[in-house]
């Protein structure tokens, strides 16, 4: 198979382009985050003429931020361990075990996909309020950790069922059982998957905004999406310079560990999907 | 008699595997559902300050509110368009990375990725600004010679078409990167006899491509429909539903009476028309998966 020269370079102008439109969005927080308000109006998207520290040292030192960047990665370290610690006996219940009830357990967790945010936010905010734990950081997690349980205890079993049965049962004659089976045996080779699952409730907690907001209630527990929507709302005029800035360092976490998670969740989600 | 003692055996060793998992999801995923849909039998009535059991009337006000019809006639067109453009783009561009004509491919697959581990909250803000009257977009839009660029945000006729826009762009890496991965499955020799064979392009996509990810386009279209259907975020940043109501959606409708006007149980009522609506593409999701 050949491609003309002419086809070719289209190939690539096209792919360049679909980048810079991929790309260039962040590009303006970046140059916004080093402008005065008055340099943000007076060039809107060039690259800034004199650098200026002035919105950064304003969300450091007159705003929350810190103590919310704190609550975002409190909420997310937690919710990536917990997901792992619940998920992976069920993925692997599922993946050894035939039992009753296992394709409506199935179908359930796949069914959970399509439950009405509303609906589960008004539902949990009884859950919560029961159990005092509003506008608190383990009411957040415990509500994370069952919104990535279902997609993780699903990829989990994906990559339990790649290894060998004959592994365990060997393990088992030698007196081994069922936990420490999957804790010597199966989960060592399934680092893969425990990554995937990891980025996966890192991205979801990292990033969620609609129940942060409604169990959130104050400045000091807000995790980041809600402080920037927060801080975008207070006053009439959005002030940009600021608020790029501070979005910035919320997506800078989360991008270094994506790049370096990516390849496992792709595997992951595309490895059910496609065989 | 030995198989079901068999089946049984296996049962008492799943559940200890299990307990956790239904926990969570008993206690914090049906439980909520329940207990979030019975909240639309009540109302709260302010000037008697109690909650009262009104039956089925939150649902049948829903037929009788402009603005609830208006909600929905703006999320189906969010939905289908949102996903249907996202899916064109992403299967051009996929198509595209798969080329072996293509080089630094590795590299142009890592940018493709970037906006899907953005927050949506910083996505729509940043969109915001480029959509803004004097901002990235509009003084582009004026140097090519536009006297008057459009107000994206504050035209009726506009404002739902730029959050929809913003929605796409959010949507193309994961569409993207799932085409991508099912179209590395397809053997490359078997394109190539075809067109050895003289088949045209378009009998290629429809006889070799299409059959073998089907499956993946599948999930794709019905996961992405209903977590188009259910986005809050991009609305609620970008416009908060106006300018008037020209951009509510349901989600965003919702929310408004559940958490600014007191009515949790009409906004319960809107959840429950999404579930219905959801329902019907989940079941298509299930039987792909577990197919």
């Amino acid at each position: 198979m050949r491609m003309s020269p002419v086809k070719q370079v289209l190939l690539h102008v096209f792919v360049v382009l679909f980048m810079l439109l991929l790309a260039f969005p962040m590009a303006f927080l970046l140059f916004n985050s080093f402008k005065t308000e008055q340099g943000i109006i007076a060039s809107p998207m060039g690259v800034p003429r004199e650098v200026t520290f002035v919105n950064y040292q304003e969300i450091f030192t007159e705003s929350t931020f810190i103590t919310n960047f704190k609550n975002s990665s409190l909420v997310a370290l937690a919710t990536v361990l917990l997901s792992i610690i619940v998920s992976t006996p069920a993925g692997y219940a599922l993946s050894r075990f035939r039992f009753r009830g296992r394709t409506m357990f199935s179908m359930w967790l796949l069914a959970t996909q399509s439950f009405p945010g509303i609906i589960m936010v008004l539902g949990l905010f009884t859950v919560l309020k029961t159990y005092h734990l509003l506008n608190t950081i383990p009411g957040l997690v415990i509500m994370y950790t069952s919104f990535s349980m279902p997609f993780s205890i699903w990829l989990l079993k994906g990559y339990f069922d790649k290894i060998p049965v004959a592994l365990e049962e060997a393990a088992r004659i030698d007196g081994c059982g069922r936990v420490r089976s999957l804790v010597k045996i199966v989960l060592p080779l399934s680092v893969p998957g425990l990554l995937a699952v990891g980025t996966f409730s890192l991205l979801l907690s990292w990033n969620e905004f609609f129940f942060a907001l409604v169990i959130m209630r104050d400045n000091a527990h807000y995790t980041l999406p809600v402080f920037l929507a927060r801080f975008m709302g207070s006053g009439g005029v959005v002030r940009w310079g600021p608020l790029s800035a501070a979005a910035l360092l919320a997506c800078i976490p989360v991008l270094i560990l994506f790049m370096l998670g990516q390849k496992y969740l792709v595997s992951g989600l595309t490895g059910g999907a496609i065989k | 008699m030995r198989s079901n003692d068999g089946a049984l055996k296996e049962e008492r060793l799943a559940f200890p595997f299990l307990v956790p998992a239904l926990v969570v999801l008993c206690g914090i995923s049906l439980y909520p559902l329940i207990q979030g849909i019975t909240r639309m039998f009540y109302t709260y009535r302010a000037l008697a300050q109690q909650t009262v059991f009104v039956g089925f009337q939150n649902v049948e006000l829903l037929f009788q509110d402009p603005l609830f019809l208006r909600a929905f006639s703006n999320t189906l067109v969010w939905t289908i368009t949102s996903v249907g453009m996202q899916f064109v783009l992403s299967y051009w561009l996929a198509t595209m990375l798969n080329s072996r004509f293509l080089r630094f491919r590795r590299m142009f697959r890592g940018i493709a990725l970037v906006p899907w581990a953005l927050p949506p909250v910083v996505v729509s803000l940043m969109w915001r600004y480029i959509f803004l009257n004097g901002g990235p977009l509009n003084t582009i839009l004026h140097s090519l010679g536009m006297a008057h660029p459009p107000n994206w945000l504050t035209d009726p006729h506009l404002a739902l078409w730029t959050c929809i826009i913003t929605n796409i762009w959010m949507g193309i890496p994961f569409v993207t990167v799932m085409i991508l991965a099912g179209l590395q499955t397809i053997n490359k020799d078997i394109v190539d006899a075809a067109a050895i064979d003289g088949a045209s392009y378009i009998q290629t996509q429809v006889n070799i491509i299409v059959p073998s990810i089907k499956k993946v386009v599948l999930i794709i279209l019905t996961l992405e429909t209903i977590w188009t259907f259910n986005m809050f975020d991009i609305v609620f940043i970008l416009t908060k539903g106006g300018p008037g109501n020209a951009s509510l959606t349901l989600p965003l409708y919702a929310y408004e009476n559940a958490f600014m006007y007191y009515q949790a149980g009409y906004g319960a009522a809107i959840g429950l028309l999404i579930l219905l609506c959801l329902l019907v593409v989940v079941v298509f999701y299930i039987r792909e998966v577990l197919r």
